[in-house]
């Protein structure tokens, strides 16, 4: 008696072991329910068998079949269960997932982009943000623009006298100045320091933000930060108005925050030092922008108006006059540049074709040339959309960077991720489906190499909706030399009975 | 009674249809639908699954009150759905053998 008590006590806890394991497969909010109903049914079938045939070894087996029943039924309510979870499973290799996918790619680079305070200056960088009329004025046959080359004196000479062409003149200098912020604790920084005139940006028609109106009148010059410094040097404080920094060895309050640099003057400048032209050391060379007259502007001429200088002692100096809104090009044009060496460049890297279509037997449907041309056009438009704002967001993303680092980053990716995607989007459509869109599956090598001047050898692949299979020679002949897709008629049908795809 | 349609003009399994058999023929709790049609445990728990998820059966616990007097654990039955009865009208249509295999004279008192 003893031992078979001993049998029948570790057979119930090896039966209830197992349906103990089997329970750790099903979805942990359905498992006390399932693990209740198992084992009130294993009661009853261990009392069947002990009906039947007491305890033995066939008994015991019987059970233990019933209890490996349970993983079965266990799988299959995980299974069940994650098709639940994923309702997005019957998208996989549909049209909608791909666009789906292109589309929120997209809406995270632009929330980037929106998000990143460079971003957002740069591209507000456009010709239509600027004063109309304003030039910068350089000397003919300079190349480097960055370098002041128009003395004080003759800057003085035309702001002095009534001018036919221009009605407004603003002088600056750019120093590089060591700038300590006795406000904060950040330490000191170098800035780019422009000083100018105090009708600087009345000239450029920009309005200044966080005015502090309390200072106005002071006997302390005046700074406008630009928005980059204000964003990395004062982490966007709007009290930044009225604080007082040291530059150099000049004592300066900050009267104001620039907008988004919409102007690309020769060089780069993180604050403004604003003060009357007589304050300014005279001598020397500088910047000079102009805002030219309706007669001005009627003299330009493919952005640049000619100037004919006459110094004090009555010589002549030729200088030209570049349109400032021509040279805020912003991102845009840089990009453009871009795809447009990428789409040149792609017959290098992949064929632009994509195959044969002429195969239907009954003939393809005007509309399913519009879905499947429109599909295309959907993919390359937000494929370009990705890469603009992928492109500034790694560009402009970093306020460090310096403009021509970040336009040479900015040219590198909009071109490398234009090129190798276009690539991805022919690729992608030529294994499509031209009834579906669907993407085709289950590749499978047909033929041989040795034979490819007897018959075609190369990969086959199906349509899982069951309207076509795509054949892809492996080497490309006379006869054969690009891909062609086999329309499947209804009698192929039966093939894919299990098929969940509609043909549309 | 549009859905209940739909579900009778769907294409049931012949196990499913026996397990709807055997449901019918009182036949209500998973282990006597395994002695009745013959099919193993991992085959007519997954069914009853599918079943129930498709609204063709439904499944009910027993009252504590009746397992304690047997001095055994609570079961869960299975009932046929309106939906169940017409795809099993409908599949007894499509195997007419079924009603010989499973005859609900052997109907038993839930």
């Amino acid at each position: 008696m003893r031992p078979a008590l001993k049998l029948e006590w570790a057979s119930r806890i090896l039966h209830a072991g197992l349906l103990r394991a089997a329970s750790l497969l099903v979805p942990g909010r359905l498992r006390a329910e399932w693990r209740r109903e198992w084992r009130g049914e294993l009661w009853h079938v261990q009392q069947a068998c002990e009906r039947m045939s007491g305890t033995s070894w066939q008994g015991e087996r019987e059970v233990a079949s019933f209890c490996m029943g349970a993983f079965q039924d266990a799988l299959c309510l995980r299974r069940s269960g994650k098709r639940g979870r994923f309702p997005f499973a019957q998208l996989h290799g549909a049209p909608s997932q791909c666009i789906l996918i292109l589309g929120t790619i997209l809406a995270v680079s632009f929330t980037i982009a929106q998000l990143l305070p460079g971003v957002r200056a740069e591209r507000s960088l456009s010709p239509g943000a600027v004063r109309p009329g304003l030039v910068t004025i350089e000397e003919i046959g300079e190349n480097n623009d960055t370098m002041p080359k128009i003395p004080q004196s003759q800057y003085r000479s035309w702001a002095d006298h009534k001018q036919k062409f221009f009605d407004g003149f603003a002088f600056y200098r750019v120093t590089t100045e060591v700038v300590e912020r006795n406000a904060s604790t950040r330490g000191n920084s170098v800035w780019s320091v422009g000083r100018a005139g105090a009708n600087l940006f009345t000239l450029l028609g920009l309005p200044i933000r966080f005015r502090d109106p309390d200072g106005l009148g002071g006997s302390m010059p005046e700074v406008i930060l630009s928005e980059k410094t204000w964003k990395r040097d004062f982490g966007s404080d709007p009290h930044v108005a009225g604080v007082v920094v040291q530059l150099g060895e000049q004592a300066a309050r900050i009267a104001g925050v620039a907008p988004d640099s919409s102007l690309e003057l020769p060089r780069r400048v993180d604050a403004w030092m604003l003060g009357p032209d007589s304050a300014m050391p005279g001598g020397g060379t500088g910047y000079v922008l102009a805002h030219l007259t309706p007669a001005g502007e009627a003299e330009m001429w493919a952005h640049v108006v000619r100037i004919t200088a006459y110094g004090p002692d009555a010589s002549q100096n030729d200088l030209l006059g570049f349109s400032l809104s021509a040279r805020a090009t912003g991102p845009w044009i840089l990009y453009l540049f871009a795809v447009f060496l990428a789409l040149v460049s792609l017959p290098a890297i992949t064929s632009v074709s994509l195959g044969e279509y002429s195969q239907d037997p009954q003939g393809t449907s005007w509309s399913r040339k519009f879905t499947r041309w429109s599909f295309l056009s959907a993919k390359i438009a937000l494929l370009l959309a990705i890469v603009y704002f992928a492109s500034l967001d790694l560009a402009y993303g970093q306020t460090t960077l310096d403009a021509n680092r970040s336009a040479y980053i900015q040219l590198m990716f909009s071109f490398l991720a234009c090129l190798f995607g276009m690539r991805w989007v022919l690729g992608d459509q030529r294994h499509r489906c031209p009834v579906c869109l669907r993407r085709v599956s289950n590749p499978a090598q047909v033929g041989q190499a040795s034979q490819t001047f007897l018959a075609w050898n190369g990969t086959e692949m199906m349509c899982m909706g069951g309207h076509t299979l795509l054949h892809v020679p492996s080497l490309p002949t006379s006869w054969f030399g690009t891909q062609r897709w086999m329309y499947l008629d209804t009698s192929w049908g039966f093939l894919f009975a299990g098929s969940t795809r509609p043909i549309p | 009674m549009a859905r209940e349609a739909a579900f009778s003009e769907a294409k049931l399994s012949h196990t499913a249809a026996m397990i709807l058999q055997a449901l019918d023929a009182g036949f209500v709790y998973g282990f006597s639908i395994m002695e009745m049609t013959g099919l193993p445990s991992g085959t007519v728990y997954p069914a009853m699954r599918r079943l129930e998820r498709d609204e063709l059966i439904r499944s009910q616990w027993e009252r504590q009150s009746i397992a304690d007097a047997e001095q055994r654990p609570q079961r869960k039955y299975y009932k046929l759905t309106a939906a169940g009865k017409a795809t099993l009208e409908a599949s007894r249509r499509r195997y007419p053998l079924l009603e010989r295999l499973i005859p609900n004279a052997e109907a038993k008192s839930i």
